[in-house]
C-alpha cells in the first residue's frame, strides 16, 4: 500500500494569495526563517547578553555553593494568617468582588465592571449592564488596570523639583487661591471630560473667579467649527446603515465610540436580519475600518475632500439639493485621479440607498470636508435616519493656544494644569516648553501640575502633585449615548495622589473631599431622587442611572457652513508628498506609553511592537531607495523628524503615516527614553492632521525594528486556514468554507445532506470525552476586525508577562492568542490588498499532536474536551511547540516574570542577584492563574480558572443533586468577553441552548487542518464581503480563489514534502 | 597472552563499591526524607499566639466549624476567624483569662493577630473548600479530628497522591451534607457490617445520586 501523504494545499501560483508580509510573497530567507522553526535559530541560545554560557556555569557554579550554605531552603518556611481585626463588609477572602465603575474616554467614559481580589483590582471588563458594552472592554480599558499599577508612577509631591508632601501641596494651593483675586490671572488647563461633578464645579470656580480662564486641549481632538446647529453633536447610527462610506474614518478602531463596532458587526453577519451592509472605505492608510472595507480605495489623506467632492457633485446632479449644490460652487477641484468608475458607482450605491446610507468623514479632517460630507448626507436624506444628533454635554472651553497666548503676555500669574502633557503633546509653535519655563522663571508665573507621572511637562512646574487613577478617585461620566455614570474607587491612592475634583473642589473654595460627598451632590442635583440612599446605592451598584440616555435630537445644517465649505475645500491641496500626523494605535497621544501591555502588543496593522514608524507605500519606498527600518527624515514647514521607514501595503503613494505618542523623556522603565520617535514637531495648531509639501528622505542611518508578522506563518497556509467568500457565493453555497481545498476531499460525515465534521479516524487511543461539558469556541472572521481587545484581556486575566523589545525580535512574544494580519490579493500585487484578521490561539484539538510528543505528559487532554498543561510537569523540551501546526504554545526562555526585562536584565542574573516583580505589578496577578516560572512551555487553556470557578460554583449551588450541568453561557472566557464586535463565543458544545453550538453548526462554519483530522475545538466561520457587483474591484473583494487540488492525498510519498498522515 | 584488563581495572570493585555506597546512602536519605510524614509535615504542630483549644471549643462548648470558619461553604479558602468573632464571646466569658491577652490586645490595637498557617498546599495547586464540604466531604477527612485537638497538627499528609487516593475513590469519604462538620460522624451499620463497608455503600449510593465525578486524570481540576 502506498504511503497515504497530505500535500498541504499551497496558494497556488495564480489566484489569490493570502500573505503576512512583503518577505513572504518574495520568499526571503528570513521568512523562510520563522516559517520553518517554531523559534527562529539562536533563540534558544544564550547570546543575547554579556554573559556567555560558558561564565553562565561558573556562576551558576559559585551560585550553587552559596546557595547550599543556608539550609534554610529544606523546610518551608514558616507563614502566618492574618485575619481582619473587624469583619469587612463584603469580603470573602479568597472570593472576587466586582464594583461597576467608568473609565473617562475621549468619545465618551465607558461602562465598565471591576474585578477585585482582597481588595486589588485585577481586571477590568465592560459593564453587562450597559447597552454601549454588553460586557466588552476595548484595548486601552483591558491595559488600563496596569497603568494604575506602573511602579513608575509618580509617587510623590514636588515642589520645584524637591520633594514635599500632601500637606503642604494643600497648604500652598490655599494660600494661591487666597491671592487669586477676581480669577484674571488664573488659566486652567484640563483634558476634555464631561463629568458632571467637573462641570458643576466648574460652574463654582467660574463662579468665584469669573475672569479665569478654562481651557482644554487634547492633542488629537477633530478641527473645530460649527456644522450643524449649535451645541448639538452628530452621532452615526452604523445599525440604520446599508451602506456605508468612510472617509478616512476609523470608526472601527482608532476613532471608535460607544459601539459603534457591535452595531456594525451585527449588521455585517450574512445572517443579519436587516440584511448585510456595504461598507466603502477611502483612506490613505490601512485602518481596521479598511480592512473590513467591501471595497477600498487609497488615497492621501489631503485629497478625501477632493474625493468627497466628486461624491457630493454626483450626489447633487442626482438628488438636486440645494444646499449641497451651494456648497459645491466655486470649489475647482478636479479629482481626475480618481477612477471615474469607483466613484461613479459608489456614489449611485448611496443615491440608490437613501435614507439608508451614510457617508462618515475622519474627525480629524478639515472642517470644510467633515461639512460637505454633512451636506452629502443631508442631499441623502440620512440625517435623523442614520445621522441623529445629541445635545453636547460641556461647555465651549477655550483652547491651548488662548493660554499660550495669555501667558506669553503675562496676564497670567497661576497655570493649573491637570493631566495632559502639553510640554510634550502641545502644537508645535506654541513652544509650550519654552513658554512653560519662562512663565515660571521669568515671569515669575506659578505653574501647578496634576500629572500620574513625573513627565516632560511636571518637570518645568513650580509644584508637581501625583494624579490619583481612575480606578483610585471618586467621580461620575457620561457615557457616548450621554447615560450617566458612576466612578468609584477600587483602592485607596497608591501613592497618596489627589484626583482632578479635589484639586477643582479646592480651587472652589471648598475642602478637599474624602469621599464621595461631591459626587453625591451632583447625584442630587441631576437625578433628584425620592430615596437618595436607594438610589444612590443602584448607581453604585449597577453603574449608571438607567433611561439617562440623552434623547436624540434632530439634525440641521448650520446656515453658514456652505461658506466655510467652499471656501475652505479650495484650501485643501496637495503638492507632493503629505505627512499624516495620527494617534499610535497603542499609545494613543503618549498617555499610555509606559504601559507594558500595549507596548509589547504589536499595532495590528503593521504588527510592530515597542516602536512607532512612518507608514509608506512599497511603490513611494521604492522610489525613496527605503527597506524597512530604514530612517527617513522628514522636513515640513521648517520642522524635521528621523523616524524608521515601514512598508505597508494598501498605503497611499506619496504619503506618509507618523504615529504620536513615541519618543517619551521621562523615566519610565517600559516607554521612557529611547522608546520610538516623537512626531509632534510635525503637529502644528495649522495643520493638526496632515502636512502637505513635506520633503522626505532616507537619512542613510537604520533603525532596529521589531515585527511580528512573520512569527508564526502556517506554512503558507494563509489560503487554507483563512476561509472568505461573497455574499453571492455564500447564498449560492452555504457550506462553501468546507469544501476548499483539501477538505473537499476528506471523508466526511454528513447529517441531512450537509457535511459536520470529518471522520475521526486515530492511531492513537484517546481518553473518552465523557464530561457532561464539552468547550469549544466559534471565531466570526467576518465579525472580528483586528482590533486586539483579546489580546489584552488574555494578558490580563492570565499574568501574561511581556518579554520586551529584543525578546520580541527573537521571536519570544507570550501572547496566548495573536490576531494573525493577512494581506490578499492576486498576481503578488503589494500595492493594494485586501486585509484580513484572522485571531489565532489554541484550537484545542481533539487529537492533539502536541500531547503526543510530550515525553512528560505535561500537555495532555480532559475529559471536557480542554488541551490542558501541566507547568509542574513541564521540563521544557518544547517538543509540543516543534509539533504545534498553529503554533500557538509559548516558552518562558527567561523568567519573566522575576526579572528585570530591560537593560539586558534577563541576562545578567545569577542565583544570587536580586528578583522579583515590583510590588504593585503583583498586585495586579490574578490569583487563580498560575505566575509560569522559567523554563515551562504554556498556551491559551480556555480560561481554565473560570471553567473551573463555574464548575464549582454550580455544585456548589446544586448541593445535594446530581444536576451539575453549568446553564449555557454562564460565563465567558476573557478574549470573547473582551471582544467588542462579538466575533468571539465560547461556550459548551455539548449544550443544545448555548450560543456556541448554534454557531459550531452554522453553515459557513470550518475547522483548521480539518482533513488532517486534528479535530480542533474551535469552529471559524468564513468571511463574507458584500461586494457592489457594479463597482470596478467586484472581482477582487472576498472572492476566495479556490486553492487547486493537489491530488486529493492519495499519492504516494514524495521525499520533499512533509508528510501528513503518515 | 596480554592482559586483557589493564592494571587500573584491579581496583574497579572498590570503586563500584564506592559508588554503591554513596548511591545507596543517596537514595535511603531521599526516602527517609521525601517519603516520611515528616516531608509532608504530618505532625507539623507549631506554637499559636494564642493556645486556641479546638477540643474545648467544639467538643466541650459544641461549637460548629462554620460558627469562626464561616465562608468555608461559599469559597475556596477556608477562613480564619476575625478578632471580631473571638470577642463576640469573650467580652463575656474569660474576659480576664491571661491566655486571652493576645486577642484583646488586638481589638484594642486593631492590630491583627498572626496565626501560623498549618495546613499548606503548594502555590500552584487551587483547592477548593466549597467544592468539597457542599457536596459530600467532612472536615475530617483532610484535617483529622480536629475537635479533638488540643493545639491544631497536621493530620494527614496532604501530598498529591493522597489527594488523588480520594479523588480516585470518592466513596470512601462522602457522607450527608448535614454530617459534613460532625467529625465524629460515623455511617450507620447493618447487622454484621463493618464501619468501612457501611461507608462503601452509603458512599457509592451518593456519589450515583450527586453525580460526584472528581477529577482524577484532569490535571486542571487543581493546577491552572
Amino acid at each position: 500500500m502506498s504511503k497515504r501523504v497530505f500535500h498541504h494545499p499551497q496558494d497556488s501560483a495564480s489566484g489569490k494569495k493570502y500573505w503576512r508580509s512583503v518577505g513572504q510573497l518574495s520568499n526571503t530567507p528570513e521568512f523562510r526563517v520563522w516559517l520553518e522553526r517554531e523559534f527562529p535559530q539562536g533563540a534558544s541560545e544564550f547570546d543575547g547578553g554579556d554573559v556567555s554560557r560558558r561564565n553562565f556555569l561558573q556562576l551558576m557554579g559559585a551560585s550553587m555553593a552559596l546557595a547550599g550554605l543556608s539550609f534554610a531552603g529544606c523546610r518551608r518556611p514558616e507563614k502566618h494568617l492574618v485575619p481582619f481585626t473587624r469583619g469587612v463588609e463584603w469580603s470573602i477572602p479568597g472570593k472576587a468582588l466586582f464594583f461597576a465603575s467608568a473609565m473617562p474616554s475621549r468619545s465618551g467614559a465607558l461602562p465598565l465592571v471591576v474585578t477585585t481580589h482582597d481588595g486589588r483590582p485585577t481586571k477590568v471588563d465592560g459593564n453587562p449592564l450597559h447597552s454601549l458594552s454588553k460586557g466588552a472592554a476595548g484595548v486601552f480599558a483591558q491595559a488600563s488596570i496596569l497603568d494604575l499599577y506602573d511602579p513608575d508612577r509618580s509617587r510623590r509631591f514636588l515642589s520645584g523639583g524637591e520633594p514635599s508632601s500632601s500637606a503642604q501641596f494643600e497648604k500652598a494651593l490655599d494660600g494661591i487661591i487666597a491671592s487669586l483675586g477676581d480669577g484674571s490671572s488664573l488659566a486652567l488647563l484640563l483634558e476634555p471630560g464631561d463629568s458632571p461633578t467637573r462641570e458643576r464645579l466648574r460652574a463654582e470656580i467660574v463662579a468665584k473667579f469669573p475672569k479665569a480662564m478654562w481651557a482644554t486641549y487634547d492633542p488629537i481632538a477633530s478641527p473645530a467649527g460649527d456644522i450643524f446647529q449649535s451645541g448639538v453633536q452628530p452621532v452615526p447610527v452604523i445599525s440604520a446603515a446599508d451602506v456605508i462610506m468612510s472617509l478616512d474614518c476609523d470608526f472601527l478602531g482608532s476613532d471608535v465610540a460607544g459601539d459603534q463596532a457591535r452595531q456594525f458587526a451585527a449588521r455585517r453577519k450574512p445572517e443579519a436580519q436587516a440584511g448585510m451592509n456595504r461598507l466603502y472605505v477611502v483612506e490613505n492608510r490601512f485602518t481596521l475600518t479598511g480592512g473590513m472595507a467591501d471595497h477600498r480605495l487609497r488615497v492621501q489623506a489631503s485629497r478625501v475632500g477632493a474625493f468627497a467632492t466628486a461624491i457630493a457633485r454626483q450626489v447633487a446632479d442626482s438628488t438636486g439639493d440645494a444646499v449641497l449644490a451651494q456648497m459645491l460652487q466655486g470649489v475647482s477641484i478636479d479629482p481626475v485621479e480618481f477612477p471615474a468608475d469607483w466613484v461613479r458607482e459608489a456614489a449611485a450605491d448611496l443615491i440608490a440607498n437613501r435614507g439608508r446610507s451614510l457617508v462618515i468623514a475622519g474627525h480629524r479632517q478639515p472642517v470644510a470636508v467633515q461639512g460637505l460630507v454633512a451636506g452629502i448626507n443631508s442631499a441623502l436624506g440620512n440625517l435623523g435616519k442614520t445621522l441623529v444628533g445629541k445635545p453636547a454635554q460641556s461647555a465651549p472651553s477655550a483652547g491651548i493656544a488662548d493660554v499660550a497666548k495669555a501667558a506669553g503676555e503675562g496676564r497670567l500669574k497661576t497655570l493649573i494644569l491637570i493631566g495632559g502633557n502639553p510640554a510634550y503633546d502641545a502644537p508645535s509653535d506654541l513652544g509650550w516648553a519654552k513658554l512653560q519655563k519662562d512663565f515660571r522663571e521669568e515671569k515669575g508665573g506659578v505653574v501647578i501640575r496634576l500629572s500620574s507621572q513625573e513627565d516632560e511637562t511636571s518637570r518645568l512646574a513650580t509644584w508637581h502633585a501625583p494624579l490619583a487613577h481612575y480606578l483610585e478617585s471618586w467621580s461620575d461620566a457620561r457615557a457616548f449615548d450621554g447615560s450617566y455614570l458612576s466612578v468609584q474607587p477600587m483602592i485607596l491612592p497608591l501613592f497618596g495622589g489627589w484626583s482632578e475634583i479635589d484639586v477643582l473642589a479646592k480651587l472652589a473654595g471648598r475642602q478637599k473631599p474624602e469621599g464621595p460627598e461631591l459626587v453625591q451632590e451632583t447625584f442630587r442635583s441631576t437625578v433628584k431622587p425620592s430615596d437618595f440612599t436607594e438610589a444612590w446605592g443602584k448607581f453604585l451598584h449597577d453603574g449608571f442611572v438607567s433611561k439617562s440616555k440623552s434623547q436624540q435630537t434632530s439634525l440641521s445644517l448650520s446656515p453658514s457652513i456652505s461658506g466655510v465649505v467652499s471656501a475652505g475645500l479650495n484650501a485643501v491641496r496637495s503638492t507632493g508628498f503629505e505627512v499624516v500626523v495620527v494617534a499610535d494605535s497603542k499609545v494613543l497621544d503618549g498617555r499610555y506609553a509606559n504601559n507594558g501591555w500595549l507596548q509589547e502588543l504589536p499595532d495590528p496593522v503593521t504588527k510592530v511592537s515597542w516602536d512607532n514608524t512612518a507608514q509608506i507605500s512599497p511603490a513611494s519606498a521604492k522610489q525613496l531607495g527605503v527597506s524597512n527600518g530604514d530612517m527617513l527624515r522628514v522636513e515640513a514647514s521648517g520642522r524635521s523628524l528621523e523616524i524608521p521607514a515601514f512598508i505597508t501595503p494598501g498605503h497611499a503613494d506619496n504619503s506618509l503615516t507618523v504615529a504620536l505618542g513615541y519618543g517619551r523623556d521621562f523615566d519610565g522603565r517600559v516607554g521612557g527614553k529611547g522608546v520610538g520617535f516623537n512626531a509632534y514637531p510635525l503637529l502644528t495648531s495649522s495643520a493638526p492632521y496632515f502636512l502637505v509639501g513635506a520633503s522626505v528622505s532616507p537619512s542613510g542611518r537604520k533603525h532596529k525594528l521589531v515585527v511580528t508578522q512573520e512569527h508564526g506563518a502556517l506554512e503558507g497556509r494563509g489560503g487554507d486556514i483563512l476561509r472568505e467568500g461573497t455574499i453571492e457565493q455564500f447564498k449560492a453555497q452555504p457550506d462553501f468554507a468546507k469544501n476548499l481545498g483539501l477538505d473537499a476531499h476528506a471523508e466526511w460525515i454528513e447529517k441531512d445532506g450537509r457535511k459536520t465534521e470529518v471522520v475521526n479516524r486515530s492511531l492513537y487511543s484517546h481518553p473518552p470525552l465523557d464530561d457532561p461539558h464539552q468547550w469549544g469556541m466559534a471565531v466570526d472572521l467576518t465579525a472580528c476586525t483586528g482590533c486586539s481587545a483579546c489580546m489584552v484581556a488574555c494578558q490580563a486575566e492570565n499574568n501574561i508577562p511581556i518579554v520586551g523589545k529584543e525578546q520580541v525580535g527573537y521571536g519570544r512574544e507570550m501572547h496566548w492568542i495573536r490576531t494573525d494580519r493577512y494581506f490578499a490579493s492576486e498576481h503578488d500585487e503589494v500595492a493594494d490588498p485586501e486585509m484580513i484578521y484572522q485571531p489565532m490561539l489554541c484550537q484545542h484539538c481533539e487529537n492533539a499532536p502536541c500531547e503526543t510528543v510530550c515525553p512528560v505528559n505535561a500537555t495532555v487532554h480532559s475529559e471536557d474536551g480542554l488541551n490542558v498543561m501541566a507547568y509542574n510537569r513541564c521540563i521544557g523540551t518544547r517538543y509540543c511547540a516543534n509539533n504545534c501546526p498553529f503554533k500557538v504554545r509559548r516558552f518562558n526562555f527567561f523568567d519573566y516574570n522575576q526579572r528585570q526585562i530591560e537593560d539586558g536584565g534577563l541576562y545578567k542574573w545569577n542565583l544570587t542577584s536580586p528578583k522579583g516583580t515590583p510590588e504593585t505589578i503583583k498586585l495586579q496577578k490574578n490569583p487563580n492563574v498560575t505566575v509560569r516560572m522559567r523554563g515551562v512551555m504554556e498556551k491559551c487553556t480556555f480560561c481554565v480558572q473560570r471553567i473551573q470557578e463555574a464548575k464549582i460554583a454550580t455544585k456548589v449551588a446544586r448541593r445535594g443533586t446530581g444536576n451539575v450541568k453549568i446553564e449555557a453561557d454562564a460565563f465567558t472566557v476573557a478574549c470573547a468577553q473582551a471582544c467588542p464586535s462579538d466575533a468571539i463565543t465560547f461556550g459548551d458544545i455539548s449544550n443544545e441552548k448555548s450560543s456556541v453550538s448554534k454557531l459550531r453548526a452554522a453553515e459557513r462554519g470550518y475547522r483548521l487542518l480539518e482533513y488532517l483530522n486534528v479535530g480542533a475545538r474551535v469552529w471559524y466561520l468564513a468571511r463574507i464581503r458584500n461586494p457592489n457587483p457594479r463597482m470596478p474591484d467586484a472581482q477582487k473583494a472576498g472572492s476566495h480563489s479556490r486553492p487547486s487540488h493537489h491530488g486529493g492525498g492519495h499519492e504516494t510519498a514524495k521525499p520533499n514534502h512533509s508528510g501528513g498522515n503518515a | 597472552m596480554a592482559n586483557i584488563f589493564p592494571r587500573g581495572s584491579n581496583f574497579l570493585p572498590l570503586k563500584i563499591a564506592f559508588c554503591l555506597l554513596v548511591l545507596g546512602g543517596a537514595t535511603s536519605t531521599g526516602l527517609w526524607y521525601y517519603f516520611t510524614n515528616k516531608y509532608t509535615n504530618v505532625g507539623y504542630q507549631p506554637t499559636q499566639p494564642v493556645p486556641f483549644s479546638h477540643e474545648i471549643h467544639v467538643k466541650q462548648v459544641g461549637m460548629d466549624c462554620r460558627y469562626c470558619h464561616s465562608f468555608v461553604e461559599v469559597a475556596a479558602h477556608s477562613n480564619i476567624p476575625t478578632t471580631q468573632v473571638c470577642m463576640n464571646c469573650h467580652q463575656q466569658i474569660q474576659k480576664d483569662n491571661p491566655k486571652l491577652q493576645a486577642v484583646r490586645d488586638s481589638w484594642t490595637t486593631g492590630q491583627p493577630i498572626q496565626w501560623v498557617q498549618i495546613h499548606k498546599t503548594p502555590d500552584y495547586v487551587y483547592f477548593n473548600h466549597s467544592a468539597h464540604v457542599n457536596r459530600g466531604v467532612s472536615c475530617v477527612s483532610c484535617h483529622g479530628k480536629v475537635n479533638e485537638m488540643a493545639e491544631v497538627y497536621h493530620a494527614k499528609p496532604l501530598s498529591m497522591s493522597w489527594c488523588l487516593d480520594c479523588h480516585r475513590n470518592p466513596e470512601e469519604a462522602l457522607r450527608p451534607l448535614n454530617q459534613i462538620t460532625n467529625l465524629d460522624w460515623e455511617p450507620k451499620t447493618k447487622e454484621g457490617q463493618s464501619v468501612a463497608d457501611a461507608q462503601r455503600e452509603l458512599g457509592s449510593k451518593l456519589k450515583a445520586d450527586w453525580a460526584i465525578n472528581p477529577p482524577d486524570k484532569n490535571c486542571f481540576g487543581c493546577h491552572r
